[in-house]
């Protein structure tokens, strides 16, 4: 299953990818998360070491968290601000520590947090508006070692056939 | 000098490693005369006196923890809210992480030096350093074994206003531990790291095991 995320207004987009990934025959979810109740993520560490798995703040993010650790991509719809994805698109990934525990692991030369489930879930990014695209594909792929994963690259909102056609 | 601070981390200040750092920081920083003002974004509240602040200043130093290999969405969501600057102020940061290798941190780092032209500062670079993820966990002289080093790193920001020099690079500590070395934490990982965070847990009220899958 490949889970879109749109954290943007625009379900334009989310439905010109739904219309693509049809074509392509492809298993798709769409959640749209800006209407939904996101927080960001406090820093609590509780999904480490008070309620493992389990994030404190009880909000809609748990409707992605239950989705994400069946899916085989997740890809995020996110506006931009200052260069980067803005803080909705951002807070969709910072949400997601509880998807690891608190052990960790050398993974090659790096230190990394030992997955809690078995999917692993690659990730894409498609964005509307200006940033510095180079950056978010180094950041991306920095992303996925997150979700022991890969990135499945950086696409902007004109460009969601070659997109769709990555998934 | 007087440096207007912001603690980005979404982290409230009790519990916040990042206020500890700054706590030492500061101590440095300030033996010579040097001034500040610090707050907190992880206190709504104080979002308009920052950006007031931020306005006025012009020597502004960002200390933030790493969140998936960048800012904190909270922070972002804060500095979205800025008017970019058209004076001669510069911006300094301090990065920090729980993980220990410099590596982990230089994406982060990478976006830093952007986001400084973004806000409309000079960029005064960024200390960066990793494992730091002990203090909230530990007290007394084990903290401060890991927090006190940031007090002289903030004597050199006193003196040169940024973090250019080679002490401050070197700060960072090693970019990849070396085969051995991960080897030997391997094996601490799988074995003493457990178990004191077993620990930790256990006194913070956790009833269940730490890979427990709640949703499976």
């Amino acid at each position: 299953m490949i889970l879109i995320v749109n954290s943007t207004f625009d379900d334009q987009i989310s439905k010109e990818v739904s219309a693509a990934a049809l074509e392509r025959e492809l298993d798709i979810e769409v959640i749209e998360a800006a209407p939904l109740k996101i927080s960001h993520c406090i820093g609590c560490n509780h999904c480490w070491l008070k309620t493992p798995g389990e994030c404190s703040v009880k909000d809609d993010y748990e409707i992605i968290l239950k989705k994400v650790i069946h899916a085989d991509q997740m890809w995020v719809i996110s506006d931009t601000a200052l260069g980067f994805i803005d803080h909705k698109g951002k807070n969709i990934f910072d949400r997601i520590l509880p998807i690891c525990t608190m052990y960790l692991k050398f993974k090659g030369d790096q230190m990394r947090h030992v997955m809690r489930y078995d999917k692993k879930t690659d990730i894409g990014l498609i964005i509307t508006g200006e940033a510095d695209r180079d950056y978010l594909k180094r950041w991306s792929e920095r992303a996925a070692l997150n979700f022991g994963s890969r990135s499945l690259g950086v696409f902007n909102r004109n460009e969601i056939k070659e997109a769709v056609s990555c998934m | 000098m007087h440096v207007m601070i912001i603690n980005g981390s979404p982290r409230v200040k009790q519990y916040s490693n990042t206020d500890k750092i700054l706590e030492k920081f500061t101590a440095g920083m300030s033996e010579n005369g040097t001034t500040f003002e610090q707050y907190e974004i992880s206190d709504r509240k104080q979002w308009d006196k920052i950006r007031e602040a931020f306005d006025k200043n012009e020597n502004i130093l960002i200390a933030l923890p790493l969140y998936v290999e960048c800012i904190p969405g909270l922070l972002m969501e804060f500095l979205e809210s800025l008017t970019p600057k058209k004076d001669d102020s510069k911006i300094a940061f301090i990065l920090q992480s729980g993980f220990a290798e410099g590596i982990q941190l230089r994406c982060g780092e990478s976006y830093l030096k952007m986001l400084a032209g973004r806000l409309g500062c000079r960029y005064a670079g960024t200390l960066v350093k990793g494992d730091n993820f002990g203090i909230r966990l530990l007290e007394g002289a084990q903290r401060e074994k890991i927090t006190d080093p940031y007090t002289e790193m903030g004597r050199e920001f006193a003196v040169k206003g940024d973090f250019s020099s080679d002490e401050c690079r070197k700060f960072t500590g090693p970019e990849v531990f070396p085969p051995f070395v991960r080897a030997v934490l391997g094996l601490v990982f799988m074995t003493v790291a457990k178990r004191s965070f077993k620990k930790a847990a256990a006194s913070w009220g956790c009833t269940r095991p730490l890979d427990y899958r709640p949703y499976n």
